[in-house]
């Protein structure tokens, strides 16, 4: 074990205090609104802290260290298209004003306004699906961080991560959204601390000069084989083609991933949702930078003394370069946010799926409304199915390359889909249902191809952005020719503002 | 280390940080008000079930 005392200390009071915050909570839930979108109660700068808290989850600070690694700050990239999409939607108001405007509770519920209840429940369906499957590796990775960051034994993992999530399990499906506000708050008081007192310790630990220069000679000997370290457009790191996918990607997740766009449903109006946005942009940077630069630190470190240890990989080699770096005390606040970070992000992520399973499965194959309590008893079994789900999924499941690919690709099942059919359902009269259809079966061909090809013929697989571009490609394509090959009426969505 | 890429690498991280910081004192007071206000008419409109 690498944590001291004091370490495991501040690890124990912040994880029992979340916990009684989370289920304190509860007292207050009345309704499944209250359980799935806190009764749309939210202010601007709660939102921030929920929605920053939710999407820097330590399988974030995984990956992001893993692209760090691999390919220096190039790898970053991705953050900084990331925060330019949240800023270009927090200007325009792009799909997310009449979105929240339209008062759903999910974006497959204004899917039924447009295109009719079939066109939601399939949506509900590919929604679903690829957030489970992106879903699926959370538990792993944050896992292998503590592993590696405590020096516990690797035979513990499984229990370990199994106890998170029953905590996080316990709060979500007795406290629902409320509960992810209060915990969402502390975690992101505590990940903002631990992110900015650990990067500053890295950054004097390595030394700014010596990480630029080791990184340039490593590029200049390799002879420009390895990935440009600072040019993510160079050849040999992602390329245009791999740049251009992640914008639209980006811009796709920013207006239909359900986990942020359950934050921007449970603000008070649009106008709060659209500066949340704003504000909120820059903060994606940071979220793929610093942990990315620990990964570089890493990197660095290990070449310098003596190479990666055995049993080390590009993903685990941040834990244990922290782990040998940071002093106690800080090593424990590090841990502590890091389980607070992937706590705030399960129960976030299990909340908004089980909502759209609940919302827009099995809802609309109901012949009979449940009473409220039938509703709240219906999400909370839910919630614990999804858990269930992770804890086997997250055991057997390997990853086919880098974790971002996979996060991207299988966020892809639905991200191209959906995101085409929300331009089309908002902004283009001529939609119909028809179009949608075919733009939710073509989207979703690329993606769920590559993670086939991946398991049965590895050799033969597919680039990542050949696989998410032409899902983007084809889901367009499907809802032109599909709504303009008929005649099939479709309502004008005309959304009314609601409070 | 004038590379401008490398430069650029440079602003982005350390502004990140300093932006990081602000963050969690800015928003984390702010926050913590409505958080406050939250529960409050929270407590008003649904008292606890007993």
């Amino acid at each position: 074990m690498t944590l001291s005392p004091i370490d495991w200390i501040i690890v124990v009071v912040y994880v029992v205090g979340c916990l009684s915050a989370g289920l304190w909570m509860r007292r207050f839930i009345r309704g499944v609104d209250d359980f799935t979108i806190a009764g749309r109660e939210v202010h601007v700068n709660l939102g921030i802290a929920s929605l920053a808290a939710t999407e820097m989850g330590l399988v974030t600070v995984m990956y992001t260290a893993q692209l760090g690694y691999e390919k220096g700050f190039s790898g970053e990239i991705i953050g900084v298209i990331m925060a330019a999409a949240f800023l270009l939607v927090g200007l325009t108001g792009f799909v997310i004003r009449p979105l929240r405007d339209a008062g759903v509770m999910t974006i497959p519920e204004l899917f039924e306004k447009r295109f009719g209840h079939r066109v939601r429940w399939l949506a509900g369906v590919f929604v679903a699906l690829g957030g489970l499957l992106n879903m699926g590796i959370f538990l792993r990775l944050g896992g292998d961080f503590l592993v590696h960051a405590t020096g516990m034994p690797a035979s513990w993992l499984e229990s370990v991560m199994t106890v998170l999530l029953v905590l996080v399990l316990l709060y979500t499906v007795l406290g629902g959204m409320l509960s992810v506000l209060v915990t969402d708050y502390l975690q992101f008081i505590l990940v903002g601390l631990g992110i900015v007192t650990t990067s500053v310790m890295v950054i004097i630990n390595i030394g700014w000069t010596n990480l630029i220069t080791t990184l340039q000679d490593t590029w200049t000997a390799s002879g420009g084989t390895l990935p440009h370290p600072f040019n993510p457009a160079h050849p040999t790191s992602f390329g245009w083609g791999y740049l251009i996918w992640m914008f639209v990607f980006q811009l796709a997740v920013v207006t239909t991933w359900q986990t942020t766009i359950s934050r921007v449903l449970a603000t008070k109006d649009s106008g709060t949702a659209t500066r949340m946005y704003r504000r909120v942009s820059y903060y994606f940077v940071g979220r793929f930078l610093l942990p990315g630069m620990w990964g570089i630190a890493a990197f660095v470190y290990f070449k310098q003394h003596g190479g990666l240890p055995a049993g080390l990989n590009s993903m685990t080699a941040m834990p244990r370069y922290l782990s040998a770096v940071l002093p106690i005390g800080l090593m424990g606040l590090l841990v502590a946010a890091m389980i607070a970070a992937e706590m705030s992000t399960i129960s976030g992520y299990m909340l908004t799926w089980a909502t759209v399973i609940y919302n827009d499965i099995i809802t609309p194959c109901l012949r009979n409304p449940l009473s409220n309590k039938g509703q709240l008893l219906l999400t909370r079994m839910i919630l614990l199915g999804i858990a269930v789900f992770l804890l086997f999924f997250g055991l057997w499941y390997q990853l086919p390359g880098d974790a971002w690919t996979f996060l991207a690709v299988t966020g892809n099942i639905y991200l191209a889909s959906v995101f085409t059919l929300l331009i089309a359902g908002l902004y283009w009269p001529r939609a119909n249902a028809t179009g949608a259809y075919a733009a939710l079966l073509l989207g979703a061909i690329g993606p769920i191809t590559f993670l086939v090809l991946a398991q049965v013929m590895p050799q033969h697989q597919i680039p990542a952005e050949v696989a998410g571009g032409s899902s983007f490609g084809l889901a367009f394509l499907g809802m032109i020719v599909g709504s303009l090959a008929t005649r099939a009426p479709a309502p004008v969505l005309n959304p009314q503002p609601t409070a | 280390m004038k590379d401008p890429y490398v430069l650029a690498w440079g602003a982005l991280l350390f502004t990140s940080i300093a932006w990081y910081g602000f963050l969690v004192f800015f928003i984390g007071a702010r926050a913590g008000k409505e958080l406050k206000t939250l529960i409050k008419d929270l407590t008003i409109a649904r008292p606890p079930e007993k």
